[in-house]
């Protein structure tokens, strides 16, 4: 594989340096916004308002790192022009970051209901919300490793997993409506769950998203709208274990498929 | 973890191929070893083919296994294989020395004026042999006009510059002809408006972006089919660069355009396909757009984002 | 301030005065050259403007029909063998009636240069009216005479160690007193050819020489060096041991002493060849020899001064190689081929050596009038006259040399005034 991913190795130093920069900006956002999510979703689960509080405090910082980042990204781009991976590099880096700040959103979101829902009681809910809880903070850590190891198997391979966060989301959702239909009481409940686990599940999308454009900077390849078990996936997956390959420009298999592409 | 040290070692690769454009067997996107230049630079020696879509159908120019050597002992360029296309601006990049200019010059036989300078493989021109015995280099040059690094108007007047090929090659038949010929040049050139009270004063009293343009519309006074520039806007500053872009630009409709460049952001804004050329070896030939945001040899990455190597 | 300053600093001051030590020895090098060219142009210039005065006696020539034996009405025939030198004699007679002795007489006579009669036979016959009356005209005196007049005979000194003796002193005296003895600007020095006389002796024969053998020279040597200097610039194959020889050859020609040419014009031009000697013919086709590595040299270097760029442009535009030189190159390079070409021929011009090999220092009474009559050249005259016993040749020797200084400082003017007029920018 004669892709260099590296940031290192420009002659200009200081461009070296820049990229680095930026680079562990996003890390140190990936970081923060992990504690974010996983303290709403302890507020949520234990009923602790205050932390919310801080939760929904904290959203600031999130904020102020993405503009903190964009405006080092626009620098670069109108100082260094950059080319091929570095180009890649920092579109993914920015793209990324959007998503990340809505991660941040919604786990800002989470922690408001957190605030309000302090008597939420349903244990059998509650059980299935940690659990999609903890699939989502386990597909964000796998997410911002692979970005920071610009590791584009793992990425697609969080990528595809997205789709057992929707099922779960859909499995929820159900267990939530037949609830409702059961206990009209528990309606309020349900609807503030439902809101939660909404949250959670975008936030799966989030994650998805970034993966896509870890794989956008190593692969140089766009496989967003790409239905990924079917299509990427084997070109992925063949990839790996084909050794010789002839280069083209657009890989058949990445023709954007009007069948397979999600609405 | 560290993403300076981290290379996607983990034995990701291309996709299967489904296009028979390019030859088979090239063995530089599969390695699964450690990436080192010095490694890349000795598998091209061994198989020296370019990555991605050098060739082409119906091209304009058509070589194969081009090779140049200076006094016989030292080979400029190596086995170089790439098809220029109707009408098309392709970019030729890469370090100093490395050979681009050098080939640039083959396809108009200009290596012929330098002693000890000898050519082998083929070079098609619409399928006739550059090189051939009976190609005369007059009539080639007169069909694949030149743009020098140095804008080199003749210290003559700015009429005379633009008349003296068609002069040369007896295109017009009288004043009023030539006249025309002049005109239309200068205007295709873009610097008619600004010359036409000062036709008679000496070409070299121009500006150098003007001179530059002055030698573009020598050059397509004898109406070339092909146009090679050769760094065209190296002496020039960024507005006289723009003007010279814009007018390759609207050139491309009449004439397949070939420019060697050591502005990278150059070759991206006029090109449509960029040629990278390293220690004589030709590495990759592409879409202007993939090369400069996903090329597929690692040389080309290293040269197009300022790398080492 | 830091170390660096510091030390800089402290060596600022030998510094400066090694500069200022060697801008003065540049400048006493340039003050001790142009001493001794004021002392060389001084010494040429004092001794040679003389040369270019002669002393006049005017004399009232009657001319009747008893002296010259022939009157008014004579033929030409008759004019020539009539007793001009009679009509001189007599008129100094009458001038100085108290000489009586023959030695006086002859003394006197000796007052005049010997060509007198013969300008009074050109005078008389432009203007054959003047047969029997007297003319009153100014004759070149003898060159002891001018000699004398110009200052340089030490009156005392006893008069067995002088030319002048007191009685001829006496009659000088005389004639300046009655007015009739001054010097004029001698038109006949540009008139005249060659003479045993110093007073009669004229550049004209060496003039004309040197024209005849310099357009012998510039026809031969321009064309041929020029082809020669475009051939090895424009055509030849670089990296040619053969070129190189050539290279290498013209290079150490320029450097070939002269005189070497002469010899070679001798035994190639003359003996195996049968070229006449004496003749511009001959010393054009040595000079050619001489001066074709310079006008090589410099051509070629006028031609490499071309840029590049324009040859390329030319060939790029589908122009042959010969039409690159002619339409491009070589009208660009021509103001530095033609300035040294000028160097060239004005070396040419104050070459002498070659010349005395091939018998160019013959002595020449007729100007010539071809490249195939014989002739002499201006610096060969020069060194003819340098060697003559009169002293009256000094101040010609010296009038010559400003003569063809004259045209150096002319020549090389042109090739100056070339060069600023056809540089070009590019």
């Amino acid at each position: 594989m004669n892709k260099s991913v590296e940031i290192g190795h420009h002659t200009s130093q200081q461009y070296n340096h820049e990229l680095e920069d930026v680079r562990n900006l996003l890390l140190q956002m990936g970081g923060l916004v992990e504690s974010q999510l996983a303290k709403a979703l302890k507020a949520l689960l234990e009923h602790d308002s205050e932390l919310g509080e801080e939760v929904a405090f904290s959203d600031y910082k999130v904020n102020q790192l993405e503009v903190e980042i964009d405006e080092q990204c626009a620098r670069i781009i109108a100082r260094r022009q950059p080319a091929a991976s570095d180009l890649r590099l920092l579109l993914s880096i920015i793209k990324s970051i959007t998503d990340l700040e809505r991660i941040g959103d919604e786990a800002e979101k989470i922690a408001r209901h957190a605030i309000r829902t302090n008597d939420l009681n349903s244990g059998k809910l509650n059980a299935s919300l940690r659990h999609l809880g903890d699939h989502v903070r386990e597909i964000l850590r796998e997410s911002l490793d692979a970005m920071a190891r610009m590791d584009s198997p793992q990425a697609l391979r969080v990528a595809r997993s997205d789709s057992q966060i929707d099922q779960e989301f859909d499995l929820l959702s159900r267990q939530l409506l037949t609830h409702m239909m059961e206990d009209p009481r528990t309606i309020q409940d349900s609807l503030n769950v439902t809101w939660c686990a909404r949250s959670l599940e975008r936030i799966g999308d989030h994650c998805k998203n970034i993966c896509e454009y870890v794989i956008y900077f190593v692969e140089g390849k766009d496989i967003r709208h790409i239905n990924l078990s079917r299509q990427a996936g084997k070109e992925i997956a063949a990839s790996q274990t084909a050794p010789e390959t002839v280069p083209q420009r657009l890989p058949a298999g990445l023709d954007p498929d009007p069948d397979s592409i999600q609405s | 973890m560290s993403f300076a040290t981290t290379s996607l070692d983990t034995g990701m690769t291309k996709q299967p191929h489904s296009s028979t454009e390019t030859a088979p067997g090239n063995m530089r996107r599969a390695t699964t070893a450690p990436l080192d230049i010095e490694t890349v630079v000795e598998e091209l020696k061994e198989l020296p083919q370019p990555v991605g879509m050098p060739l082409l159908d119906d091209p304009k120019y058509h070589t194969r296994d081009v090779s140049v050597f200076y006094n016989e002992t030292k080979q400029a360029i190596f086995n170089v294989d790439l098809d220029i296309g109707r009408n098309e601006v392709i970019a030729m990049i890469g370090p100093s020395g490395c050979g681009k200019s050098t080939y640039l010059r083959c396809l108009n036989r200009m290596n012929d004026t330098i002693s000890g300078c000898r050519v082998t493989g083929e070079l098609l021109l619409d399928g006739e042999d550059v090189y051939a015995r009976s190609q005369d280099p007059v009539l080639l040059r007169a069909r694949v006009g030149m743009v020098f690094q140095k804008p080199n108007p003749f210290p003559k007047s700015i009429y005379d510059n633009v008349a003296y090929g068609p002069r040369l090659h007896g295109l017009a038949n009288n004043r009023a002809e030539l006249d025309e010929i002049v005109e239309d040049s200068l205007t295709k050139a873009g610097l008619f408006k600004e010359v036409k009270d000062r036709l008679n004063l000496p070409g070299t009293g121009l500006s150098g972006g003007q001179q530059q343009r002055l030698c573009i519309a020598r050059a397509i006074a004898v109406s070339p089919e092909v146009i090679l520039m050769d760094e065209p806007t190296s002496a020039l500053d960024p507005i006289a660069t723009g003007i010279i872009e814009e007018l390759i630009d609207t050139l491309r409709q009449s004439f397949t355009i070939c420019i060697v460049t050591h502005s990278m952001q150059q070759a991206a804004r006029i090109s449509q396909r960029t040629a990278y050329f390293h220690m004589g070896y030709l590495v990759e030939v592409n879409d202007t757009n993939t090369v400069f945001t996903n090329p597929e040899h690692l040389l080309t990455e290293n040269y197009i984002t300022g790398r080492f190597g | 301030m830091n170390k660096t300053t510091a030390t800089i600093r402290a060596g600022l001051a030998r510094r400066y005065a090694r500069e200022r030590r060697f801008r003065r020895f540049g400048l006493g090098a340039i003050i001790v050259s142009m001493l001794f060219l004021f002392i060389l142009l001084f010494t040429i210039f004092s001794q040679g403007v003389s040369g270019f005065s002669q002393t006049f006696i005017k004399l009232d020539v009657v001319l009747d029909e008893a002296t010259l034996g022939v009157g008014p009405g004579a033929t030409g025939e008759q004019l020539r063998n009539a007793g001009f030198a009679k009509a001189i004699s007599q008129s100094l007679y009458t001038l100085f009636p108290d000489v009586s002795s023959r030695s006086d007489k002859r003394n006197l006579r000796a007052l005049m240069s010997s060509n007198a009669p013969y300008r009074l036979m050109g005078i008389v016959m432009d203007d054959p009216s003047l047969l029997g009356q007297t003319y009153s005209g100014w004759f070149l005196a003898d060159d002891d005479i001018d000699t004398y007049l110009k200052g340089h005979v030490d009156r005392s000194l006893p008069e067995t160690d002088r030319r002048l003796k007191d009685q001829t002193l006496g009659w000088i005296d005389r004639l300046e007193a009655e007015g009739r003895i001054e010097k004029r600007f001698n038109t006949e020095f540009f008139t005249n050819n060659d003479s045993r006389e110093p007073e009669q002796a004229g550049i004209l024969g060496a003039l004309m020489g040197s024209f005849f053998t310099m357009l012998v020279t510039l026809l031969l040597s321009f064309p041929i060096g020029v082809a020669a200097a475009i051939y090895l610039e424009e055509f030849a194959p670089k990296d040619n041991w053969f070129v190189d020889l050539i290279e290498v050859n013209i290079n150490n020609l320029a450097a070939v002493p002269s005189i070497v040419f002469g010899l070679l014009g001798l035994a190639v031009f003359i003996q195996l060849f049968g070229v006449p000697r004496s003749t511009p013919l001959v010393g054009g086709l040595v000079l050619t020899l001489m001066t074709l590595p310079t006008i090589i040299i410099a051509s070629r270097a006028a031609l490499k001064a071309v840029p590049p760029s324009i040859r390329e442009a030319a060939l790029g535009m589908g122009a042959s190689r010969v039409q690159t030189v002619f339409h491009h190159t070589l009208p660009l390079a021509m103001p530095g081929i033609l300035t040294g070409t000028i160097i060239g021929m004005a070396q040419a011009l104050g070459e002498t050596a070659p010349l005395l090999m091939i018998g160019m220092i013959a002595f020449i009474l007729s100007t010539p009038e071809g490249i195939t009559d014989p002739a002499t050249v201006l610096p060969v005259q020069v060194f003819l006259w340098s060697d003559s016993p009169e002293r009256a040749f000094t101040e010609k020797t010296s009038a010559a040399i400003i003569v063809l200084l004259g045209f150096l400082i002319l020549m090389n003017l042109l090739a100056v005034l070339f060069r600023k007029k056809f540089e070009r920018r590019w």
